[in-house]
């Protein structure tokens, strides 16, 4: 149980900045996802987090000790890694023995913990197994038994379920997220995929080129995204983008004119953002309708999704009842619902 | 059997024929005697399979089926002090050798530090140069260090060929193992318990393919132990055998000599060939 504070942390390589001054605050107890592609600095940021890289500057503190030159160890927090890392060599009992031999335990109590953890993550059959024998499933579940026999003060999770096939990635996702919240124990989970950081954190902090882009609920970051990228990184399918003109209170793009309702846009250029679910297909003629020519047709049974090119080579995308019909080539319009856009300068920054 | 198989049969005893002729041809020499050796058409099996040539080499007078004694051959000092210096030689390179690389390759394959490329780029760079190319600066070294004839100085000089050979092996096999570092970092294991008990028990196959290359190379070391120590008290057997060439011809003790030769290489081999068995280059958790 821990909260932990990162303080204007900043990583280097050589020239390379991998981290910019990041002040982030993990509240005790939550589950906080860190969410960005590849090379935005989650996965530089939690090994940090554990010790096992240091910051070239800034200050990390548990519970408000400074932890910051401090081996992995002493910190107290358990790993899972994306490759469900584990001592090939030895059993999944000696693999998880092996995460207590440095605590002061007893041998009771360190048998009593191991049977815990084994019970918890359904893995009594398999104590005597090696990692070999076992499926991606399986591997992944004996690390994070690994982790949470410790009692760590944090877990960190470094896109555990990456490695693992779809349907097993749903299961193992819930069940992280019950687990951590019957221990309690603060756990800070690094991803790529955005819907498991909407389904699986309390909070989501959204990470781009080393940097901090927002921090928030799911809810806050998917509804008030403060810029652009954020924006368009969540949302399945992601939001569409429409650059235009601000003039006098409108924006304008084409035959598109919408009313900014005082947002504070200076004049010039910049860019409206629509989810897929808040646009209304028409036919190509309709007033107030960007003109567009349909790509592809997705099905999801559920719904279905309209890929449609507006000309400038930029892709619109619309959600539809499962039962539109319409074929690659046909011209169509695309009406932004007013109510539900989104405004962005030209720095990116959405102006509320 | 389709062609494709009949091809492959036949290559295969090609293959055969063409390692095994050789020592078959030399091991069926080293049981006849002289005048059985230069017969034509040669027999495949030797007629008198007599062990006169094993006793000679040895040192020992072997009473012949006819009464007439096979005298020692006057090499047989020569090769009975071969013998004994190229068990201890190769021995000592290949435990200097292990113990020496494994920490270095594994320190070159997970750690960054100063100065790493240029040690590398030194290690790799030594392995480019041809060891007979050193051997000249080598010999005029040891004139004056007079370490000519001895035995510390041919191991160093097998050491200076096998440590950076045996490490860029080495450094390849270990980049590939999983990166069990961080995990024992977590659990707080030391660095040196991390090499000795979690990633050696991994990299055996390894260490034991480094041990076997170590052992041939300073075993089968001919031209820095020919120049070195041959005829010394310090030479060893590839050089003492060459001994044969010169004198009074017998091939027989020749062919005698270097069936000694090989067999404790192969019986190196052998033994650690059961380490060699999975060599766990891939990722075994995947």
């Amino acid at each position: 149980m821990a909260k932990i504070e990162l303080r204007q942390i900043r990583k280097t390589y050589d020239r390379y900045v991998a981290v910019e001054s990041l002040d982030l605050e993990i509240v005790d107890g939550e589950f906080l996802v860190m969410l960005g592609p590849s090379g935005c600095g989650k996965t530089t940021t939690l090994n940090m987090i554990a010790g096992l890289d240091y910051p070239s500057q800034g200050q990390i503190l548990f519970d408000g000790r400074d932890v910051t030159a401090e081996p992995p160890h002493g910190r107290n927090v358990a790993m899972v890694f994306q490759s469900s890392l584990l001592y090939p060599h030895l059993t999944v009992r000696r693999n998880i023995e092996a995460s207590l031999r440095h605590t002061n335990l007893s041998k009771a109590e360190r048998a009593q913990r191991i049977a815990d953890a084994a019970r918890m993550l359904e893995l009594d059959a398999m104590l005597d197994k090696l990692p070999s024998q076992m499926s991606g499933g399986q591997r992944q579940r004996a690390a994070t038994a690994k982790a949470i026999v410790r009692e760590p003060a944090c877990f960190l999770l470094d896109e555990p379920l990456s490695a693992l096939d779809a349907a097993l990635r749903l299961s193992l996702r819930s069940e992280l997220v019950n687990l951590q919240k019957r221990l309690g124990t603060t756990a800070v989970f690094v991803t790529h995929d955005q819907v498991e950081a909407m389904t699986m954190g309390d909070r989501i902090a959204v990470m781009s080129r080393g940097n901090l882009e927002q921090i928030g609920t799911p809810d806050e970051i998917y509804n008030q995204p403060a810029s652009l990228f954020v924006a368009t990184f969540l949302g399945s399918p992601p939001m569409n983008i429409i650059a235009g003109e601000v003039e006098t209170g409108m924006f304008n793009a084409g035959r598109v004119a919408i009313d900014l309702a005082g947002r504070a846009l200076p004049n010039g250029p910049a860019s409206l953002g629509v989810r897929p679910q808040h646009v209304t297909v028409t036919p190509a003629d309709a007033p107030g309708a960007i003109p567009v020519t349909v790509y592809a047709l997705e099905h999801l049974g559920r719904e279905s999704v309209i890929i449609a090119d507006d000309g400038t080579g930029n892709k619109l995308r619309a959600l539809v009842d499962p039962g539109f019909h319409a074929r690659i080539g046909d011209r169509l319009g695309i009406i932004p619902s007013a109510a539900s856009c989104f405004f962005f300068a030209p720095d990116g920054k959405r102006i509320p | 059997m389709t062609k494709r198989g009949s091809n492959f049969t036949i290559a295969m005893a090609i293959l055969i024929v063409w390692s095994l002729l050789p020592i078959l041809w030399f091991v069926r020499m080293s049981f006849m005697n002289h005048a059985e050796i230069t017969q034509f058409p040669p027999h495949i099996i030797p007629e008198s399979f007599n062990l006169s040539s094993f006793a000679n080499i040895f040192g020992f007078n072997y009473k012949l089926g006819d009464g007439s004694i096979s005298s020692a051959s006057g090499q047989a000092g020569q090769i009975v002090r071969g013998l004994q210096n190229s068990v201890i030689v190769s021995v000592v390179v290949t435990l200097i050798t292990i113990v020496i690389v494994v920490p270095l390759a594994y320190v070159f394959s997970r750690l960054d530090f100063r100065f790493k490329n240029l040690l590398l780029n030194c290690v790799l760079l030594a392995v480019a140069i041809p060891p007979v190319s050193t051997l000249i600066p080598f010999y005029t070294m040891y004139v004056q260090l007079g370490l000519v004839g001895t035995l510390p100085g041919l191991i160093i000089i097998d050491l200076t060929t096998t440590v950076p050979f045996v490490t860029w092996m080495l450094i390849g096999y270990f980049r590939n193992l999983p990166p069990i570092e961080r995990l024992a970092r977590i659990d707080g294991f030391s660095r040196l318990h991390t090499l000795l008990f979690l990633i050696l028990p991994l990299a055996r196959s390894g260490v034991a393919v480094a041990a076997i290359i170590a052992f041939l190379f300073a075993w089968n070391e001919f031209t820095f132990a020919l120049v070195l120590v041959n005829g010394t008290p310090a030479t060893t057997l590839p050089a003492a055998i060459s001994g044969f060439l010169g004198q009074d011809p017998n091939p027989s003790q020749l062919a005698a000599c270097i069936l000694i030769t090989i067999i404790p290489p192969a019986l190196v081999a052998f033994f650690l060939q059961r380490h060699l068995g999975e060599m766990n280059l891939a990722d075994p958790v995947r």
